[in-house]
């Protein structure tokens, strides 16, 4: 099905853009595949657990920033409140995970018996099932994404406008999960006492098993999500982008197509989120702090937001940079990001994605270039 | 509940409310006038309180002459700021929003290399730590002098952008740059003047929150979406974050009252969001130009 | 026969200033009218309250037989209605073949276009409309980087990608050159064999040479109606807006 559209874009794009195997479909592909191999091709050279545990924290990462970019860099809507679908998530594979642990004798996590409730509570009811509890974890962020999203885009709130209420939303979040103490255990959250139990297999977080899980959850995203960006959504997506206004005279409903991206940026956060907790076994409202959320948004952009490649690649880069430095430089460490990030705002608004790009093009306006050399670098984008 | 206590909410209110609105005050300048989403705000605010605890602790200069020296400074930074980065960003308002986070990122961990993490303390003349009790109501002084500044503030800034030369060019430049521009205002400057304007009142709101809380690298980031929030909500027009101000910190006064701080926030988050749903150009403006 | 648009007193009032007073139309199929008017009669704010871009007060449109009146842009542009507005808009960042493929609208749900790569027929249509706009060799170019005339152009083939059953065209013809005005007005005239235009202009003599019925707006009113030669004979339409332009 690729292979036709691809080559179809082959034969119009090389007249055109010189052949810059950055614009070049079949090129892309094939640049998302080693990199994918090169990820693959890890957990048999690691031998460490506690540094393969941190490179599957990183792929979550990966799979926020990828949200972002089909969000933001595709959709044109910049969300600053992607923590709410990343710590909905994250809590309700927490609560999964925690009532895997509770026994018929002792039914009530401690988090509530120390907080002086003695019963289970209604929110926590679906999480006594494994199946249902993972449904409902990737599920209600999704729907809550879709009803918001629904309910602005409606009313036309876009660009920076959308941005300051979704910061809004996840601020009334991240103060609703503090304060309900007896439900979400209130500033230390819940800590699940043993690892993802699936049927009679656990997923132990140090295992080889948790990367894999993440590794084939950011691939299926990243597959997903390019193919979304090259059907006749994706097209429509962007041109709502450049011109919403113009697009409605043309019979889209804008706002569909604002609340599906958005929808599916929010669905793979809450994916990234359920991920999270079962690598860290671990969750609290700092998933929902407001610093993390833009720190979504700064991958992305550093990396380059309309790439979605790039966008996995600048949160490896900078978190990858942070936990390398340690926590000893990491003022250090933020204050350069923060210098970074404005250059980049301010120079390179497709970020290092940019760079690669210019240098491919340089490399392909050179005389004879054998046509077919990919590089490491390539992106998605407009180029069809 | 008997009466004193719901009066004390009450008052309590104003003072959640002046907090609230001195937070705000910087951001609706500059929102208002030159459509920036100022997301180093909060950092500007921590820059007025660590302005205020060196002044006062190297040199001893009294603590309400640092409320003014703090303006000065902090307006200075924002001046260098718009100079050196915003003012390349004003037709792209979602990317000063990222830059100027950026900014933030800058400004908090720059001071936590200076300062380190741990807390500052602002030293008050001995009379602003009493209370003050108001027949059912208990009130501290500082509180009173919180709400004293930020009427004067707001007093100040209704003079200049009403009765004043310099107003009437803002105000036209906010209407309609180009046109502004055919009338001899020279538009840049104008932007200039307002976002170092907008800086020192979060310079001057830092050095009070500095006295209410600790000063600390991040004591800044709490106040932004709020304050923001109050901004919008108000239009961008100084009526607006007056009046909204006032709602929300009576609101959140009574709502906390009746539960608990927290969920009081978490109410007027929810509220806000609502209400924008309904009235996207907040309170006071005029309908939406399209094109 | 009955008006493919029927317009019946439609008033638009912006705060009180009536912007459109009791204005009434009726558009048969098949036919191109030209709106025309001094500046401020209202032709621009009919265009909108047509497209649903501006809701009316009052009054009442209905298109093909179905009320439209304060309807979705896009619900408008569905039903048929394809516009190209007065400052051409078209979708800059994208390249012209996007353009066209974004404006091949027949498809509109977003779930439905999610699992679409290869949109049947569109190559054909591509093809088609871009010979004819002459805009074969800038298709895979940025349309932020077009001239002026071509841009006019792009939205008008864009209005054609849309296959509508009723074309609106905001001065279409606004900085074209000689020769782009007299190949403009032989499509106009060769689409009305198959669809309905509006086409709201300023040039008398390309209003001459494609329209069959014209239309004269003044202060938000139907000032009169009827072919080029009655208008032309029309002592009001003189004083208004003949007169005026002479003048000017």
């Amino acid at each position: 099905m690729n292979a036709k559209t691809s080559a179809k874009s082959v034969g119009t794009n090389s007249k055109t853009t010189m052949g810059n195997p950055y614009h070049n479909k079949t090129a892309q592909w094939i640049a998302y595949t080693l990199f994918f191999l090169a990820l693959a091709a890890i957990p048999f050279n690691v031998d460490d657990d506690f540094l393969l545990n941190q490179l599957a924290t990183y792929g979550v990462y990966g799979m926020l920033a990828l949200s972002i970019s089909l969000c933001w860099g595709f959709g044109g809507i910049l969300n600053l409140g992607q923590g709410i679908a990343f710590g909905l998530g994250a809590y309700g594979m927490a609560m999964t995970m925690q009532m895997q642990t509770q026994t018929a004798e002792n039914p009530v996590p401690p988090i509530m018996l120390n907080n002086g409730l003695d019963y289970l509570p209604f929110l926590w009811w679906p999480f006594q099932n494994t199946v249902s509890g993972l449904i409902f974890a990737v599920g209600i962020p999704t729907l809550f994404c879709a009803v918001f999203g629904r309910i602005m885009f409606k009313a036309r709130v876009s660009g920076a406008f959308f941005a300051i209420m979704t910061l809004a939303m996840l601020s009334a979040f991240y103060t609703i999960i503090l304060d309900q103490q007896a439900y979400t255990g209130g500033v230390n959250g819940i800590t699940p006492p043993s690892p993802l139990q699936l049927g009679s297999f656990q997923i132990d977080p140090y295992s080889p098993a948790a990367y894999w899980t993440v590794f084939f959850a950011l691939l299926i995203a990243t597959v997903i999500a390019k193919l979304i960006t090259q059907s006749s959504f994706g097209l429509v997506t962007q041109a709502i982008r450049d011109d919403a206004e113009r697009v409605r005279f043309l019979g889209y409903s804008v706002s569909s197509y604002e609340t599906t991206i958005y929808t599916i940026s929010g669905l793979i956060a809450a994916v990234a989120g359920c991920l999270w907790v079962m690598v860290v076994q671990y969750v609290s409202p700092a998933q929902l702090d407001v610093g993390l959320s833009i720190s979504m948004v700064i991958w992305a952009a550093i990396g380059g937001r309309m790439s979605l490649l790039w966008a996995i690649i600048g949160a490896f880069l900078i978190q990858g940079g942070q936990s390398y430095l340690g926590d000893a430089f990491l003022s250090t460490w933020l204050l350069i990001l923060g210098g970074f990030f404005i250059i980049v705002v301010r120079f390179l608004p497709n970020g290092l994605a940019s760079l690669v790009e210019a240098g491919l093009g340089m490399l392909a306006r050179k005389p004879k270039e054998t046509s077919f050399r990919e590089p490491s670098g390539v992106k998605p984008v407009p180029s069809e | 509940m008997d009466f004193g206590s719901v009066l004390n909410a009450l008052i309590l209110g104003v003072s959640i409310a002046s907090i609230w609105l001195i937070a705000a005050l910087g951001l609706t300048i500059i929102y208002g006038a030159a459509g920036v989403i100022n997301m180093a705000h909060g950092a500007l605010i921590m820059l007025g309180a660590y302005s205020s605890y060196m002044l006062q602790h190297y040199i001893g200069v009294p603590y309400l002459l640092c409320i003014p020296a703090s303006f000065v400074i902090v307006a200075i930074i924002g001046l260098v700021l718009e100079r050196g980065l915003i003012q390349y960003l004003y037709d792209r308002p979602l990317d000063t929003l990222l830059a100027t986070y950026g900014v933030s990122l800058v400004l908090v961990q720059g001071v936590r290399l200076i300062f380190g993490s741990d807390p500052k303390y602002l030293a008050v003349p001995e009379i602003f730590s009493s209370n003050i009790s108001l027949g059912f109501a208990n009130i501290s002084t500082f509180r009173v002098v919180v709400i004293a500044v930020t009427a004067l503030l707001v007093l100040a800034l209704w003079i200049l952008f009403y009765k004043t030369r310099f107003g009437i060019q803002v105000r036209a430049v906010m209407q309609n740059k180009e046109m502004a521009a055919s009338f001899g205002i020279n538009s840049s400057r104008i932007y200039m003047m307002t976002f170092a304007l907008g800086a020192g009142l979060a310079g001057v709101a830092g050095s009070l929150f500095g006295v209410l809380n600790i000063v600390l690298p991040t004591m800044g980031d709490s106040y932004v979406v709020q304050a923001f929030l109050m901004v919008v909500a108000g239009g961008g027009t100084l009526a607006g974050t007056v009046i909204a101000s006032g709602f929300t910190g009576e609101l959140q006064s009574v709502f906390a009252f009746i539960t608990n701080d927290t969920f009081a926030r978490f109410v007027i988050f929810l509220l806000i969001v609502v209400f924008l749903r309904f009235r996207p150009q907040g309170l006071f403006a005029k309908g939406g130009v399209r094109r | 026969m009955a008006g493919l648009l029927e317009i019946s007193h439609l008033c638009k009032s912006f705060d009180t200033i009536k912007v459109i007073d009791d204005f009434s139309l009726e558009v048969t199929e098949g036919t191109l009218c030209c709106l025309v008017g001094p500046n401020g009669a209202g032709k621009t704010t009919t265009m909108d309250l047509i497209t649903g871009r501006i809701k009316p007060t009052s009054g009442k449109i209905t298109f093909a037989g179905e009320d439209i009146t304060g309807a979705d842009e896009h619900a408008i542009a569905r039903a048929g209605i394809g516009r190209k507005f007065q400052v051409p808009a078209v979708l800059r960042d994208l390249t012209v073949r996007e353009n066209l493929s974004v404006a091949y609208s027949r498809q509109t749900n977003p779930f439905w276009n999610l699992c679409r790569f290869k949109v049947p027929g569109l190559e054909q249509k591509i093809d088609e409309i871009s010979t004819l706009a002459d805009l074969t060799h800038r298709l895979g170019e940025k349309a932020g980087i077009l001239s002026h005339g071509e841009t006019q152009w792009l939205e008008i083939s864009m209005v054609l990608m849309q296959e509508p059953r009723l074309m609106l065209m905001d001065e279409p013809i606004a900085g074209m050159t000689e020769g782009e005005i007299e190949k403009t007005a032989r499509i106009f005239k060769d689409l009305r064999k198959s669809t309905t235009l509006i086409v709201v202009e300023h040039d008398m003599g390309f209003v001459r040479e494609i329209a069959d019925v014209v239309t004269v707006m003044h202060m938000g009113t139907l000032l009169a109606q009827g072919s080029l030669q009655e208008i032309e004979a029309d002592p009001r339409v003189r004083s208004v807006y003949l007169g005026e332009q002479e003048a000017a």
